[in-house]
């Protein structure tokens, strides 16, 4: 635990020193919202219809980007031997990495929400409905990008494996489904109406949880 | 038996169609300072990442502390301690925030006075709230020296640690390689260098050709030195 817990502040604490790429993150959520918001302007189309997929592909973008430097910057720093050599499981590499990613994360979504707001007034009677989504889709992005990011980690290509990997299956099955839940969220329903969502999105995400889990070891191993 | 920290038996390992080590054999003792030589990709690398347990051979038998690694993985990394010419640091922490996150991770006792005596022990006390990235290449050497015995390792190993570093950082080091193996620390070091790695080595070996083609008590510089240029030659023809 203390090892999980170690990893887990030092991820942190890369992360808030490396202001250049935290504002890039910002800037870049600022962008995507700042272009829908002016494309759609012309048209003008019902926002309850628009919202959802604009919502998810900010947070999706904003979130991949984000991701792929966790394991990268252990092969470029030549820090993960030092890891690897410790008396700790893989495992624990795993749910440090993970859960400093999700902070950050979560963070960012934050402000992604928060500005999502201004440039789109939609009604959400909800609120909780919709962090429950966002919340539940985000661990289940995360422990798949995770997994992805060790895996291309060693690879001169890392970044676009990473990308090409993780984009189909996270298309079909986390920003589908969490789409589907934002809108009818949007549209006025409730946590009670979005239940068939939120399960998918559970089971998605704990299947992405257990594959990194299970496969970390082999994964991390030589 | 009983001072045997390291054995290695017939240790086999290829990347792909490449075999890179051939049949390795060797004992390390305990206080023992053993140097491996060899040129540019005779898998000195290879076999010390294998004799630390960072990778797997493809077959043979490591015993290290007189016990197979399968049999008590967690205890046997406890006591190794691994100093590359990459020093395993982040340079976006400072000096104590890096050796502090590795104590956290070897379970180090009384972390933070360990912390300080390490960082004074090797000359860095006074940078120890400085980002790593701004250190020299000697500074990070030193810093991963700290880093490497931090938790107390019964068995160091150093895989080229004089790269990069000037004639004082070399000197520092070696007078630190001594001292450390004084108070019974075992060293096995690899490097390309006779006339480095020997100034601390008390016994040495060459590998060539993925086996060890010669091993020697380290207390006749010159014999060994035409020895090993004679495998160079042997490997250049």
């Amino acid at each position: 635990m203390s090892a999980v817990k170690a990893i887990f502040l030092k991820e942190l604490r890369v992360e808030v020193r490396n202001v250049q790429a935290i504002s890039s993150y910002l800037l870049l959520t600022v962008l995507i919202l700042a272009t829908f918001r002016f494309a759609f302007a012309a048209t003008d189309p019902p926002m309850d219809q628009i919202a959802a997929p604009i919502l998810w592909i900010t947070i999706f973008f904003c979130g991949m980007f984000s991701l792929t430097p966790t394991y990268k910057r252990e092969v470029e720093n030549e820090t993960l031997d030092g890891l690897l050599l410790a008396p700790i499981s893989r495992s624990s590499i795993f749910f440090g990495k993970l859960l400093a990613t999700l902070v950050v994360i979560f963070g960012m979504e934050f402000f992604a929400i928060f500005l999502f707001f201004g440039f789109f007034p939609v009604e959400v009677p909800d609120l909780l409905a919709l962090f429950a989504l966002v919340a539940i889709g985000t661990f289940g992005f995360v422990a798949l990008s995770n997994l992805i990011s060790a895996i291309s980690a060693n690879t001169s290509l890392g970044a676009i494996i990473l990308f090409v990997l993780m984009i189909p299956i996270l298309l079909f099955s986390v920003v589908m489904s969490a789409v589907g839940g934002t809108a009818r969220i949007f549209a006025g329903d409730g946590i009670g109406e979005v239940v068939d969502e939120l399960r998918l999105l559970t089971a998605f995400a704990v299947i992405f949880f257990a594959t990194g889990y299970l496969l970390i070891e082999y994964v991390l191993g030589d | 038996m009983a001072d045997e920290v390291l054995v290695a038996k017939d240790i086999v390992k290829s990347f792909g169609r490449v075999r890179v080590l051939r049949d390795v054999s060797l004992t390390v003792r305990k206080g023992e300072r053993y140097v491996l030589f060899g040129s540019n990709g005779a898998g000195k690398t290879t076999l010390v990442k294998i004799l630390s347990t960072l990778i797997a051979p493809d077959s043979g038998e490591l015993l290290l502390f007189g016990g197979h690694i399968e049999e008590r993985e967690m205890d046997v990394r406890a006591r190794i301690g691994f100093l590359s010419h990459s020093p395993f640091l982040n340079g976006d922490l400072s000096a104590w925030e890096n050796l502090d996150f590795y104590a956290q991770l070897y379970s180090v006792e009384g972390r933070k006075a360990r912390v300080k005596a390490m960082l004074k022990k090797v000359g860095l006390y006074h940078r120890a709230y400085d980002r790593v990235a701004t250190f020299s290449s000697g500074m990070k050497q030193r810093l991963g020296l700290a880093r490497a015995i931090l938790h107390d390792p019964d068995l160091i190993f150093l895989d080229e640690p004089f790269s990069g570093l000037d004639i004082r950082a070399q000197d520092m080091l070696n007078g630190l390689i001594v001292q450390l193996s004084e108070e019974g620390k075992t060293f096995f070091s690899i490097t390309h260098d006779p006339a480095k790695g020997f100034e601390v080595a008390t016994r040495a070996a060459v590998l060539s050709g993925g086996k060890i083609a010669y091993e020697s008590e380290a207390d006749d510089i010159e014999a060994f030195s035409e020895r090993y240029k004679g495998i160079l030659e042997e490997e250049r023809l």
